[in-house]
């Protein structure tokens, strides 16, 4: 293979290359975890110092072609040993580029707490998660064939120290292996590959190694995966995620049979996959699956106390390069997302997305804060690109701020909490709420300058003129009701005191009710006056002039038989004679006169407020 | 996550908001009313201004929360 070749070109020209360090590694263990799309490799390194000085950094090489897939690199440190292990430390590492080194390797450093004293030893947990490192081969394949990749490493760990023990073992999907290269010490037991051991190995030794298996399992790929984080202070974080997925594994040629596919689905389209399994937080709630079609029905809810799993389908069967957009959202409780501290407020979210085994070209992840938000700053565990905009929603005056942050090659490791703080006025959170006031004011007040406002032409037109009058006439007559019925209202109370004289015997209280009523008559006859005289003088209430009249006429006699019968009882009430029977005959008379009138009056009242 | 950070939850517990709704719609609608009925019946002579801004006034706030609360309580958080 031309890519052996280039490598012992490669080889030749690293050997030369001096010793780098004294430091030295005792015993390496990789496992290099094929079985889905993504490559995990775990490291176990344990490295010694043999010189003298105090070293306090360990360089891990990779060559080219594998760091540039290179997506998540973490190492790990153990301070206890067999059972007795204690918390790990994640050791901080950076890319690094010493001198004198081959070109064709990226190098990183990995910087430990304690610097490593002449004769110590430490050992460290290296997980590197590789992204397109597997090759379909061949590119192409029918709908019934199943995927073959290719994935190349070397058997013996590349490093710039000497390594002394080395044990490398792959994990594959499946025991149906196409090819794999055969060395000393190689064997295949079940679905694992082992290499080694094999003993005291110079620095950058490298042989390379190939494996040619069968994975069928999902190779899915997002293109472009964009995640909305839409904060609501009235309790909900609203998530909504854009895919734009591929199937990236080797290319579907020679049409697609639905007929075959759906007879038997696992050996007639054993490359695809048909279905994808979302687990959001547990409570969220309102969860959607559409695309611009619209809603896609083929997808399944459940839940419980720790999660929310979505399972869901695409419109069609995905097979290698088949292409699919589309839309999933929900929403989460707000207090489990949102917090306070130190005046300060910061969201705490996942980074990632929910799905698993998922690789991600190019993720952008937006939060967008509430309108009013101020100071804005963000905390993600990696490197990522940071911009801002804003965002406009419902009820928005200046628009919300958004967070931009954009990563490439994002794999499930990445899901990772990352916090945006900001500072928040509880006072801008009626900002909507104010709005909605206003508008609703907007439109009253428009009523009310409608109903005010004079909107005729003509200002001296006769029709005009006169419905000016009729609205004064109008008034007049509104207000002259009024007054009569404030009128009946002091009849009212005193034929109350009346009963009252009758039930306790104080004269007093009648008498002064009385007086005090014949005060307000008076007032309200008085006021009473001017409108009447302006009705009679008005031609256009002419009409109605006689009813007035009349009504007012029979609240005069109204009034004067109550007095009547009020005198004749109070008297009856003074002299003690405790009534004779021509009293209260006569007072029973003037009763039935008065409930005549008070019926008519209310008749008039009606008639006259008609108009 | 520092341990001293405290959730923050809404002003209000979701689940009043679609009582909320109904409560403040319903009053807001019945002032609503009022305000016209008032607008229709009186005469423009005798119409007093001020009350005519208060009804409207009180209705707005009503009108206004009760719509705020019939989004939340639909979904759509503002």
């Amino acid at each position: 293979m031309r890519f052996q070749l280039g490598f012992a070109l490669f080889l030749l020209a690293v050997l030369s290359v001096p010793v780098y360090s004294d430091l030295i590694i005792s015993k390496v263990d990789r496992k290099i975890d094929l079985t889905s799309q993504i490559v995990r490799v775990i490291t176990t390194l344990k490295v010694e110092n043999d010189g003298s000085d105090t070293v306090s950094e360990v360089l891990l090489a990779f060559p080219d072609y594998q760091a540039k897939n290179l997506v998540y690199l973490i190492s790990t440190h153990n301070e206890g040993k067999g059972k007795s292990k204690g918390l790990a430390t994640n050791l901080p590492i950076k890319a690094v580029h010493p001198e004198g080194m081959p070109p064709e390797l990226s190098f990183f450093a990995i910087s430990l707490i304690k610097g490593l004293g002449k004769g110590e030893s430490v050992t460290l947990d290296v997980l590197a998660v590789f992204t397109h490192s597997l090759q379909p081969f061949p590119e192409e394949i029918t709908q019934a064939d199943t995927q073959l990749v290719i994935f190349r490493d070397s058997s013996y760990y590349l490093s710039p120290y000497q390594v002394k023990a080395q044990l490398l073992s792959v994990k594959l999907p499946n025991p149906k292996v196409e090819t794999y290269t055969k060395l000393e010490n190689t064997k295949l037991v079940g679905s694992e590959i082992k290499y080694g051991p094999y003993e005291d190995l110079h620095p950058f030794s490298y042989t390379p190694i190939v494996v040619h298996y069968e994975n069928n399992r999902p190779f899915t790929v997002a293109e472009e995966l964009v995640r909305e984080i839409e904060v609501s202070h009235w309790g909900n974080v609203q998530i909504t995620e854009h895919y734009k997925l591929v199937h990236g594994g080797a290319h579907n040629k020679g049409g697609f049979s639905r007929l075959d596919y759906q007879a038997r689905p696992h050996v007639r389209g054993a490359s695809s996959f048909k279905r994808l399994v979302a687990r959001f937080p547990p409570r969220a709630h309102s969860v959607y699956y559409r695309d611009e079609i619209g809603n896609i029905s083929t997808s399944h809810l459940s839940g419980d106390s720790r999660k929310t799993e979505l399972e869901i389908e695409p419109r069609y069967p995905m097979f290698g390069g088949w292409r699919t957009a589309f839309t999933i959202g929900y929403g989460l409780p707000l207090k489990e997302y949102l917090f306070e501290s130190a005046g300060n407020r910061f969201v705490n979210i996942s980074f990632g997305c929910p799905m698993g085994d998922i690789v991600i070209d190019n993720l952008i992840v937006k939060v967008v804060l509430p309108e009013g938000s101020k100071d804005i700053s963000v905390t993600v565990p990696f490197p990522v690109n940071q911009m801002q905009e804003v965002k406009y929603s419902h009820l928005d005056i200046v628009g919300r701020p958004v967070v931009v942050l954009e990563k490439s090659n994002v794999v499930p490791e990445h899901n990772q909490h990352f916090q945006v703080y900001y500072k928040f006025n509880n006072l801008s959170l009626f900002r909507e709420p104010l709005m909605l006031i206003s508008g609703f004011l907007f439109l009253f007040v428009t009523c009310i300058i409608y109903m005010h406002a004079d909107m005729s032409i003509s200002k001296s037109s006769a029709s005009y003129l006169a419905k000016l009058q009729w609205d004064e006439v109008q008034a007049t007559i509104q207000q002259t009701l009024n007054i009569i019925n404030q009128c009946l209202s002091v009849h009212d109370k005193l034929e109350i005191s009346l009963h009252d004289l009758s039930r306790t015997g104080d004269v007093q209280a009648c008498k002064a009710t009385r007086k005090a009523a014949d005060v307000l008559l008076k007032e309200l006859s008085k006021d009473l006056k001017p409108l009447l005289n302006f009705i009679q003088a008005s031609p256009q209430a002419a009409q109605i002039w006689p009813k007035v009249e009349e009504l007012i006429a029979k609240e005069k006699d109204t009034q004067e038989k109550l007095m009547l019968k009020i005198s004749m009882v109070v008297d009856s009430y003074e002299k003690k004679s405790g009534g004779g029977r021509e009293l209260e005959n006569r007072v029973s008379a003037l009763q039935q006169k008065l409930t005549v009138l008070r019926s008519e009056i209310d008749e008039l009242v009606d008639v006259v407020g008609e108009i | 996550m520092a341990p001293s950070a405290k959730p923050i939850s809404s002003p209000v517990p979701d689940a009043w908001y679609p009582t909320l709704a109904f409560l403040m719609l319903f009053v807001g609608l019945v002032v609503t009313a009022s305000f016209f009925i008032y607008e229709a019946t009186s005469s423009r002579r005798n119409r007093s201004i001020a009350k005519e801004l208060t009804t409207g006034a009180v209705a707005s706030v009503f009108l206004g929360f009760g719509s705020l609360f019939l989004l939340l309580a639909t979904g759509v958080y503002v």
